[in-house]
């Protein structure tokens, strides 16, 4: 008798849920329907792209879904978690190792030869370690980023600097000189959230991150992060998070920082009248000047039924002229060497500065635990910075449960 | 066997009442919950997520893992803190805004009823940018006003205690409106012959509030101090976006610690099992005010 | 009486004064929140901030519109915002059947509701998200709105509100011959009023801003909410504050709308008479 009572609200619940299934969206998987998952804003973008795509391909009609940046992890664990994928994911460089591990991305070796804009040399070097993972072809670069040094060029010129600080001892010297300046004055600011500088600062010292078995104890990481630290214990950067970094160099207060391609917008948006007054270098140099490569790539879902489809939209895509165009409409940097030649980038002062710096440039190592390795020596160093820890002892202990992340 | 018939149709209707909300939980909250609960014994990661077969079970590693981890700790020590203190807060300042704004129908309260609401609707990039300036330690507001007392600066989200204090401050902040509304719409449920019964026999003010108004409230009051509770333990908000969790890890609450092992490091079986922790002391805790409760007045 | 006047006067007057300090601190960053959208992005995280745009433009609103797909998402909203209503109203049937019934196991059952608030939502967003696929929702209105359909919060609520209408009252109406449903509809809807009008401004603002499902059930960009359009504008590295102040400025405005409408509700209480 009991179940009586509650047969009628389950069959009245079931037939609210296919009532309601029917006014879903109900598009996509037509037969020469090619479905994109692309990010934030560039997802938007990448719409209006498609259209000179569509034009010379009639038969296929590309469907981009733009993602919000905040979301699109989740949206992609669900996606590998039921296989309801794309056909056509754009993959920030430091998730390829993580998803190329889980198999959610097409092995693109067998189909190298019949898309000669794929190639390995087309792209800078520093790229190419996100296309790999163990002996898979796994993404084509899209886009690129890089660090470099943003700088005042009229306060480093006060401090006697009329060109950019050219190595470590360099920077020390006029960062220092900056802090002393004025007061609430940081020479140099290092954003003590970021990921990768750590180990821009190892790189340049000649530090090689072993993916097997990664020495954190050795004098090249361990000389890196004393230089990193020794601004912090000097006082010429700021644990504090004080201004937001455009207002701070604006005023003067953070006349160098490091940062990407995107703060150039930001500069010029945001702080119009500081044009002329600043600048941006190439890392400062130790054994070598090396900094980070990041951006983001195609990759093909592992079950994607069009991977023919699929392989010639990033062909498109990544053609040298189609870059040219997306840099002029997102402003992201194009990751195909070639692309460098043209004048757009090779003469514009602040480009070609990226240009160059990407020549020397490291990828974020393949491996899937990058993301919780990094954050651990973030915190390995706000103990240090804040904590007042022993620089060797936490190298030491983060060296231990670096190695145990490690597979 | 009449009776017996009767008896199940008129039992009949509670289970028309509740069957479709129930069923709708049953099938999206607790067959999930069990389900987590299983992987909660698994080592499952982002490989175990696209192919099953990769998925071992470890038995209560990640537990016994869980049990050593520092940051763990941290996280449960800190969110006791975040609870202890918060809650009382919270239910006092929104009782005490509702009973003000209680005090009238005019325009002017009809007004600030939906100004004390406006925190719960705000958004919370907002929230992080008007009170990381609040909060911030060389230019922001707090401390100006101090400096004016010849107050030193307070390093409101850099020191692990303070910013605990901080979040603590904000996050009561932004409670108010909600439970704000359900007293007042519990104060609604007060029949005026009440108050007037009490002003007949010379009650004072204080006297109606203490006598008549508050234990009106009970249910009310109960019903806050429940899903507050419930609330605060899974507090997550505020430190995700003011602090992750810093400064050394002196802000990290269960639920972040969660959130950054299953969304930042893939680790879904041993959030699931970070999960299930929080999971049980929530239930102790719910249950003991239940108890409580039947304790204090059998219904 | 007269005296008994005068001094609720003045209480009254302390009441409102205590109000409006309180009510302006309370909603600065609100203030802050609209006026910012009115702002240059150059302006917006100028320290200290500025409580009023020094040189205000309207450019945010005119990107936010000409940068969505204004008219899907609001459709897509609305639609989400109706059929949440549904789901109010099989809360209250819920938290009436737990307020005012008696049945075996009924404390068992309410925990076990009560046990659905407890657990973390990302912890079962993936299962979830798994059922959806084998019901065949997976891009489908239902399979956005289904899951939070039910919600504890919301039965518990009406629970707690209903156990406090008088059992005579129900029992009065059954001697009349008024069935179960007749008793619900006519005599415990009515009486609930304040607690319908809190948990439909809930309701509304948690549908409104629904976010997370339409996005992770959605296979492409038809049904996304307003949020989800919102959030697009948000670039990885830049944050476009302004275009998100003005975004977030818009999307509460409907809510004030509705919370103005409701309120009333909440205020106005029922009348003793129906008691009696």
């Amino acid at each position: 008798m009991k179940k009586k009572g509650l047969v009628v609200p389950a069959v009245l619940a079931m037939g609210l849920s296919t009532a309601l299934a029917g006014c879903g969206g109900g598009s996509g998987d037509s037969e020469n329907t090619l479905s994109v998952w692309a990010m934030g804003e560039e997802g938007k973008l990448l719409d209006e792209m498609t259209e000179a795509y569509e034009e010379e391909n009639p038969d296929v009609t590309v469907d981009v879904q733009a993602i919000p940046w905040d979301q699109a992890y989740d949206k992609l664990l669900t996606a590998v978690a039921s296989g309801n994928g794309p056909d056509v994911l754009q993959l920030g460089t430091t998730w390829v190792a993580e998803f190329a591990d889980a198999g959610a991305l097409l092995d693109l070796t067998e189909h190298m030869e019949d898309y000669p804009d794929f190639n390995l040399d087309n792209y800078f070097e520093g790229a190419q370690t996100s296309m790999k993972y163990d002996d898979q072809i796994v993404g084509i670069p899209w886009y690129v980023e890089t660090r470099t040094m943003y700088y005042r060029t009229d306060l480093l010129e006060e401090v006697g600097y009329s060109e950019a600080p050219a190595t470590w001892d360099e920077l020390k010297d006029a960062a220092t000189k900056l802090s002393e300046s004025g007061e609430d004055v940081y020479g140099l600011d290092i954003d003590l959230n970021d990921q990768i500088t750590p180990f821009i600062f190892a790189w340049q010292n000649g530090f090689e991150f072993d993916t097997e078995n990664p020495d954190f104890t050795s004098p090249e990481f361990t000389e890196a992060l004393e230089y990193y630290t020794s601004y912090f214990e000097e006082g010429i950067s700021t644990t504090s998070e004080g201004i937001d970094i455009i207002q701070a160099f604006k005023d003067g207060q953070k006349p160098i920082f490091f940062s990407g391609p995107w703060m150039i917008n930001i500069l010029n948006d945001q702080a119009p009248d500081l044009e002329g007054q600043w600048a941006v270098a190439t890392m400062p140099a130790k054994e070598n000047n090396l900094s980070s490569i990041g951006g983001a790539n195609f990759s093909v879902f592992h079950n994607s039924e069009k991977v023919d489809e699929a392989l010639d939209f990033i062909s498109y895509m990544n053609e040298v002229d189609t870059q040219i165009e997306w840099m002029e409409k997102s402003n992201t940097l194009p990751s195909r060497l070639e692309a460098w030649e043209d004048p757009k980038l090779a003469d514009d002062e602040m480009y070609s500065v990226f240009g160059e710096q990407l020549e020397n440039t490291k990828g974020a190592p393949p491996i899937k635990e990058w993301e919780k390795v990094a954050q651990e020596l973030l915190s390995s160093i706000e103990r240090i910075n804040i904590g007042g820890a022993d620089l060797d002892e936490e190298l030491e202990s983060f060296n231990e449960k670096a190695n145990s992340m490690i597979e | 066997m009449n009776q017996l018939v009767k008896g199940t149709v008129r039992n009949r209707h509670p289970f028309i009442f509740i069957a479709p909300a129930l069923l709708i939980l049953i099938l999206f909250s607790l067959i999930p919950i069990i389900i987590a609960f299983v992987i909660s014994f698994t080592d499952m990661d982002l490989k175990g997520l696209a192919d099953w077969s990769n998925i071992s079970f470890i038995g209560v590693e990640n537990y016994t893992n869980l049990l050593a981890d520092t940051v763990f700790h941290k996280a449960v020590f800190n969110t006791f803190f975040y609870v202890v203190i918060g809650v009382p807060l919270v239910i006092f300042f929104s009782l005490g805004i509702a009973l003000l704004l209680n005090y009238g129908k005019n325009l002017v309260f009809t007004v600030f009823r939906a100004v004390y609401f406006m925190p719960a609707i705000t958004n919370i990039i907002a929230i992080a940018v008007v009170w990381g300036f609040l909060y911030n330690t060389e230019y922001g507001l707090f401390n100006y006003l101090l400096s004016l007392a010849d107050v030193d600066k307070v390093p409101w989200l850099e020191h692990p205690v303070i910013a605990k204090l901080s979040l603590i401050l904000l996050a009561v902040w932004k409670g108010i409106g909600i439970n704000m509304i359900i007293f007042l719409a519990a104060l609604q449920g007060i029949p005026n012959s009440y108050y007037e019964a009490a002003k007949i026999d010379g009650a004072k003010r204080w006297q109606i509030l203490l006598f008549i108004t508050i234990p009106l409230l009970r249910y009310a009051i109960f019903f806050v101090t429940v899903t507050t509770l419930i609330g605060w333990l899974q507090f997550f908000e505020e430190p995700f976006i003011m602090t992750q969790g810093g400064p050394l890890d002196g802000t990290v609450s269960m639920a972040l610690f969660i959130y950054q092992r299953g969304f930042q490091f893939s680790e879904f079986g041993y959030a699931a099992a970070g999960s299930f922790v929080l999971f049980i002391v929530i239930i102790i805790v719910t249950l003991l005010q239940f108890k409580l409760r039947k304790a204090d007045d059998d219904i | 009486m007269a005296s008994g006047k005068s001094k609720g006067n003045t209480e009254r007057w302390i009441a409102t004064i205590l109000l409006i300090i309180g009510g302006f601190i309370i909603s600065l960053p609100f203030i802050w929140m609209i006026t910012s959208s009115f702002k240059p992005e150059s302006e917006i995280l100028q320290m200290p901030p500025t409580l009023f745009a020094e040189n205000p433009t309207i450019q945010n609103y005119i990107n936010l519109f000409t940068n969505m797909n204004f008219g899907v998402y609001l459709r897509n909203t609305l639609i989400i915002v109706l059929l949440s209503f549904i789901g109010l109203f099989l809360n209250a049937m819920a938290g009436y059947g737990f307020a005012k019934y008696h049945f075996k196991n009924k404390e068992k059952v309410f925990y076990l509701v009560l046990a659905t608030m407890m657990i973390p939502g990302q912890v079962t967003m993936i299962p979830v998200y798994l059922l959806l696929n084998e019901m065949g929702l997976i891009n489908t209105m239902a399979g956005i709105v289904l899951p939070g359909l039910a919600a504890a919060f919301s039965i518990f609520l009406f629970r707690m509100f209903m156990a406090t209408i008088p059992t005579d009252l129900i029992e009065a109406a059954r001697l009349d011959g008024a069935g179960e449903f007749y008793i619900f509809f006519r005599l415990i809807m009515p009486i609930s009023k304040p607690i319908f009008a809190v948990q439909g401004i809930l309701t509304f603002i948690a549908a409104w801003n629904s976010f997370l499902w339409p996005l992770i059930i959605a296979n492409d960009e038809s049904l996304y909410t307003l949020s989800v359009g919102l959030s697009l504008l948000k670039g990885q590295y830049a944050s476009n504050f302004a275009l998100q102040m003005a975004g977030a400025a818009f999307m509460v405005l409907p809510i004030i709308i509705i919370f103005s409408f409701f309120q009333k509700y909440i205020v106005e209480g029922f009348t003793t008479s129906g008691l009696k």
